[in-house]
């Protein structure tokens, strides 16, 4: 394996073609083979069941050809034995195969593929190299429809009760993304579901958008696909809500296929020992979300139940936290560091620049002229090698560029690719393996600033490409080395709110042996948790959060600050300081990091008569007044000389007040599943109560789905309502009125209840105090943001910042410990560090300075100061006439060490705070006289950039 | 009785499997179908055909037994068959984890916990990290390319 450089020639001479099953067989791949473009490691590897020698004992074609012998057929497997502290189940899921099913014709005609085939369609690595083509045909389809719940919320030939809670998301993605790949107006793109759930951040927005962009949706249930005349596309046959039946031909269809247990994970999960649910995923507790039944066995991800990527990875990282706070006091007793070998020195040499274009497999290529581009970069100055990538960020371009490095003596790099921001570090690990420092590689952003947004001129798309690589030649010519500093880490954690997610984060934190406080804002510690009764699974929350307040009161390493509210804030992650009110009195905190749990609360409505009528109530009002009476009658009724009570005859649930609609465009996730779980309890206390739930989705997402299918069976009766028509309610003498039209009778319908409960959506604790002094950020509904939605689901855009709880979004129980739990592991990421390195991109103070001060004010971090120095002892100026020296003979150095030493008097200079500075510039661009500059941005640099803008 | 598939039994006899085939076709090896691709013969039946075909006896005869060793081909192993060594119970804590799956979740749980100072074991089954997500073109809600 160690011998193997990816090549590529064994899969090139190998006879033998297999389906390739990362695309879906859409493909084919050879017997030896590498996953994917990007795989890691990039090391080709033998099919044992597809391979010539290894099924029928000759061949060895690939042998003949390795050019480094990396091909070894004597290899066997072995059985290694590693001892391991803890163990964490990842296996993730199988895709359901809809081949079961004969009415959608999978397998059978050509143009019905799954959601995962069409992704591989739809992928610039995919077969069709992004090329989005029918597979009878090979023709751009125009009109494409998906079907939803395709193996899930079926107990039809599959066993998939639950809803695997991605697949409508999925669909309205590729449904967009769609419209990027045909060109032509006449598109139309059509989704049949059930109920519509996008029940996440940021999702009703994104499903709203598809609306407005022409998506159709259908509320169908599609049950017969035929094949289309002369066997190429569909005839789709269904039925609307109000019972007509229609037959539509359309040129593909999408096959939204839900997520199941795999074999080999229920196999893993017997070898573990560990218990799986009647889904056959694995099972878990609320208030232990990650938790398998065994001791430090850990699971996450669609093992445990089908999730979309944020909450697997916030899963992750709670699994990591539950795992590392197992073995706390063994931390740091098996790893290694690693070590980057020496900055070659490249004081004195000329500027030796390579260029690498990348296409992006299409991304680029497609629009940009790639060749063109890289043909243009070698005839610019100083470039003395130039090479064009399909993926420049892959694992084997990254030792391509260090060899070409190395074999052409190459001092900087010039990447003409995508964003810095998600791609800078990778090449700049890549120039320090090579032994350069990591600050010599610029990037010129030919995708996001070029390529997708100039799709419908691809010359002039290509000729702004030259000019930004040109400007990114020019720019790093004048580039020189810089140091990152390392800055010692406060072990402390500071966590705000201290609901469940906030005490849930500290003790894990405090477990992992850092010294934690909480600040709560409230008299009491338990936040929303301490009106709800249970969890959706049931449990009973008064028990479990006893135990966490206790634990965190008890805890030696938490100390618990009540009715504290954060004043000031300053320092960056590392070592933040702050200044607190605890009930009035002041107090100075330091620590590294801090995780906000600020929660949220019940919104207040305001229709439906909320408030005039006790018998109007919101969920937690209901929860604590109507249904302990109901639960409580019930078992009185168990002794029959009490006698029993009168339970309400009728109750109504309103879905979605004040969430979905303009004033609060987001769905609000956990009403619906509040709602159907109390319906529940009200018919099995009282099966002769009449229970009515008024919805415009039910969004029971993931195994809360069996709630629904039990309701259902229970009796409760779902009436959809549209936003348009919502219900209208009555308050009368006896009984609230509430009149809605029933969709599917197409009839209105006159209600008579007895309490009207009202699911109220969530709104976020006010976050604005915390955004203003952390300057952090928050969506326009006031939840705190995350830095990305997908990858950093928990971190802050603020370094050291995470956030847990219903402030991020709503969310239950077990996904808000979770979240803590996942905000605990990449806080003690931070915490664990002794000392951290900083940006290298800071500000720094040229003799230019002559104290003038105009900076000072403007620095949005307080990172800049006045001094007043002793002019004959300069030591920041001749740091700097040192650094201007290590730069290459082309800069001609400008400045000298002896413009203001007047008089050999004293003189005042401004000085930077580079643990504060975060290299914004905006000094640099208010100083007068280049007194100060930021590293990596420097005048000479950006004159150079500006100069090559406009040549 | 000897059950055989045509593959192995080539390869024992150091002939083409089309060779084993064909005798079989022709009705020169006498050989009755069975379940599973195998076919079955009496074995004093075989012997002589062995004996015709000049085929040395101590290679019937291992064939006969079943002594020939198995096919180098290594198999997809079952994971029941992986023998459960008695877990040591140590009083002191490792500081090494084990993530089983290399997909998002396992490659997230696994940076979380190698930057935090433990050792991590990532165990996947294919040849490459990455799962499912890599083989998604975009995410939802930002359309971010998945890779």
């Amino acid at each position: 394996m160690e011998k193997c450089i990816a090549c590529g020639l064994c899969a090139e001479k190998c006879p033998k073609k297999v389906d390739d099953e990362f695309n879906m067989g859409i493909s084919k791949r050879k017997a030896v083979y590498i996953k994917y473009g990007q795989a890691v490691p990039l090391k080709y590897a033998i099919d044992p069941e597809q391979c010539i020698y290894l099924t029928r004992g000759k061949c060895r074609a690939c042998e003949k050809f390795c050019p480094t012998g990396a091909i070894n057929f004597e290899d066997k497997e072995e059985i290694v034995t590693i001892d391991v502290g803890s163990v964490i189940l990842a296996p993730g899921f199988k895709p359901f195969d809809p081949s079961v099913y004969d009415v959608y014709g999978y397998g059978k005609i050509e143009d019905v593929v799954t959601s995962l085939d069409y992704e591989r369609l739809l992928s610039a690595s995919g077969p069709n190299m992004g090329h989005l083509i029918r597979p009878s045909d090979h023709q751009e389809p125009k009109k494409i429809a998906w079907l939803q719940c395709v193996g899930s919320r079926n107990n039809n030939r599959c066993d998939n009760t639950y809803c695997s809670s991605v697949c409508c998301m999925y669909a309205i993605k590729q449904a967009l993304v769609t419209a990027e790949h045909l060109s032509g107006d006449d598109i139309s793109q059509t989704i049949f579901f059930m109920d519509l759930r996008s029940h996440g951040k940021d999702f009703e927005g994104y499903y709203e958008n598809a609306k407005t962009k022409g998506v159709n949706f259908v509320r169908a249930r599609p049950h017969t696909i035929d094949p289309g005349p002369e066997g190429v596309g569909v005839s789709i046959r269904f039925t609307t809500e109000t019972g007509e039946t229609f037959e539509e031909l359309f040129d593909m269809a999408v096959l939204s296929i839900g997520l199941e247990a795999s074999g080999d994970s229920m196999a893993l999960a017997d070898t573990f020992g560990i218990e799986l649910d009647m889904h056959h995923f694995a099972k878990t507790g609320s208030f232990e979300p990650v938790n398998s039944s065994r001791t430090g066995v850990f699971v996450t991800g669609a093992f445990q139940a089908p999730k979309a990527i944020p909450r697997s990875v916030a899963q992750a990282s709670a699994a990591a936290s539950s795992a590392a706070t197992l073995l706390a006091d063994a931390r740091g007793s098996m790893t290694r560091n690693k070590e980057w070998p020496e900055p070659r020195d490249i004081r004195g040499e000329t500027p030796a620049i390579g260029v690498f274009v990348c296409s992006c497999g299409i991304n680029i290529s497609n629009v940009v002229d790639v060749e063109a581009v890289a043909k243009y970069a070698a005839t610019l100055p100083n470039v003395v090698h130039v090479e064009n990538n399909l993926f420049t960020c892959s694992a084997d371009t990254q030792e391509l560029i260090a060899e070409k490095i190395k074999e052409h003596g190459l001092n900087r790099i010039v990447i003409a690719a995508c964003t810095p921001r998600t791609h800078e570090p990778l090449f700049q690990e890549t120039l320090k393996d090579a032994k350069l420092n990591g600050f010599m590689v610029e990037m010129a952003n030919i995708r996001n600033q070029n390529a997708w947004v100039h799709q419908r001129e691809p010359e002039k798309a290509t000729q702004k490409a030259k000019d930004q690589v040109r400007m990114a030649v020019a720019k790093i010519t004048y580039s020189s080395p810089l140091n990152q500093e390392t800055l010692n880490v406060t072990p402390k954690a500071l966590v705000v709110g201290g609901g469940i997610a906030g005490m849930t984060s500290a003790l894990a934190i405090a477990d992992q042996g850092f010294e934690t406080l909480i600040m709560e804002k409230n008299n009491t510690l338990g936040g929303n948790a301490l009106a709800l009764k249970m969890s959706f699974r049931g449990e009973i929350v008064k028990p479990m959060l006893d135990g966490l307040i206790e634990k965190v009161s008890t805890h030696p390493k938490i100390s618990v600050a009540t009715e504290a509210t954060l004043k000031y804030v300053s320092g960056s992650v590392g070592n933040f300081k702050s200044e607190i009110s605890i009930n009035g009195t002041l107090k100075q905190i330091q620590y590294g990091v801090a995780v906000m749990a600020i929660g949220g609360r019940e919104g207040v409505p305001t229709e439906y008569h909320y408030g005039e009528d006790r018998r109007v109530m919101t969920h937690l009002e209901f929860d604590a007044q109507v249904m302990e009476s109901i639960v409580a009658e019930s078992e009185k009724a168990a002794a029959p000389d009490k006698g029993k009570m009168e339970n309400p005859q009728s109750v109504v649930f309103i879905q979605c007040v004040g969430s979905r609609e303009p004033e609060r465009p987001y769905c609000s996730r956990i009403c619906c599943v509040h709602s159907v779980k109390t319906a529940i309890q009200i018919k099995e206390k009282s099966p002769e109560t009449q229970v009515f739930i008024l919805n415009r989705d039910i969004r029971t997402y993931g195994v809360w789905e069996d709630y629904y299918q039990k309701a259902r069976e229970l009796g409760v009766i779902f009436i959809r309502y549209e936003v348009e028509r919502k219900p209208v309610v009555n308050l009368e003498e006896n009984h609230i009125a509430v009149k809605v039209t029933d969709p599917i009778l197409q009839l209105p319908l006159d209600i008579e209840a007895d309490y009207l409960v009202l699911a109220s959506g969530v709104i976020p604790n006010q976050s604005r105090d915390l955004v203003e002094v952390f300057k952090c950020s928050a969506s326009a509904e006031g939840f705190l943001n995350e830095a990305h939605p997908k990858l950093r689901p928990v971190d802050m855009s603020v370094d050291g910042l995470f956030v847990a709880g219903m402030c991020n979004y709503p969310k239950p129980i077990d996904e808000a410990i979770e979240q803590a739990k996942a905000a605990a592991s990449r806080a003690c990421v931070v915490l664990s560090k002794e000392t951290m390195k900083l940006d290298a991109v800071k500000s720094f103070v040229t003799d230019k300075c002559d104290g003038c001060a105009l900076c000072v004010d403007v620095c949005p971090y307080n990172a800049i100061s006045l001094e007043t120095v002793d002019s004959s002892l300069d030591l920041e100026s001749a740091s700097y006439a040192e650094t201007e020296k290590c730069k290459d003979s082309v800069v001609a150095t400008t400045l000298n060490g002896e413009s203001h030493n007047l008089n050999g008097s004293f003189h005042r200079r401004i000085v930077t705070d580079s643990a504060l500075c975060k290299g914004c510039g905006i000094c640099f661009a208010t100083c007068p006289k280049e007194g100060i500059m930021v590293h990596g941005f420097t005048m000479n640099e950006l004159k150079a950039q500006v100069t090559a803008a406009i040549a | 009785m000897l059950i055989f598939n045509v593959g192995a039994l080539a390869n024992q006899l150091g002939v083409h499997r089309n060779t084993v085939t064909n005798w079989i076709k022709s009705g020169k090896l006498a050989a009755e179908t069975t379940a599973a691709k195998k076919y079955a013969i009496e074995k004093d039946i075989f012997r002589r055909f062995c004996i015709g075909e000049h085929i040395p006896d101590e290679i019937v005869e291992k064939i006969l037994t079943g002594a020939f060793e198995k096919p180098t081909a290594p198999k997809p192993r079952n994971l029941h068959n992986i023998p459960q060594r008695e877990p040591i119970m140590r009083k002191k804590n490792l500081g090494s984890v084990m993530v089983v799956g290399g997909g998002i979740a396992g490659i997230q749980s696994t940076l979380d916990l190698a930057d935090s100072g433990y050792y991590v074991y990532l165990i996947e089954k294919s040849p490459g990290i990455g799962g499912a997500m890599a083989q998604l073109d975009k995410t939802f809600p930002t359309n971010d390319c998945a890779m």
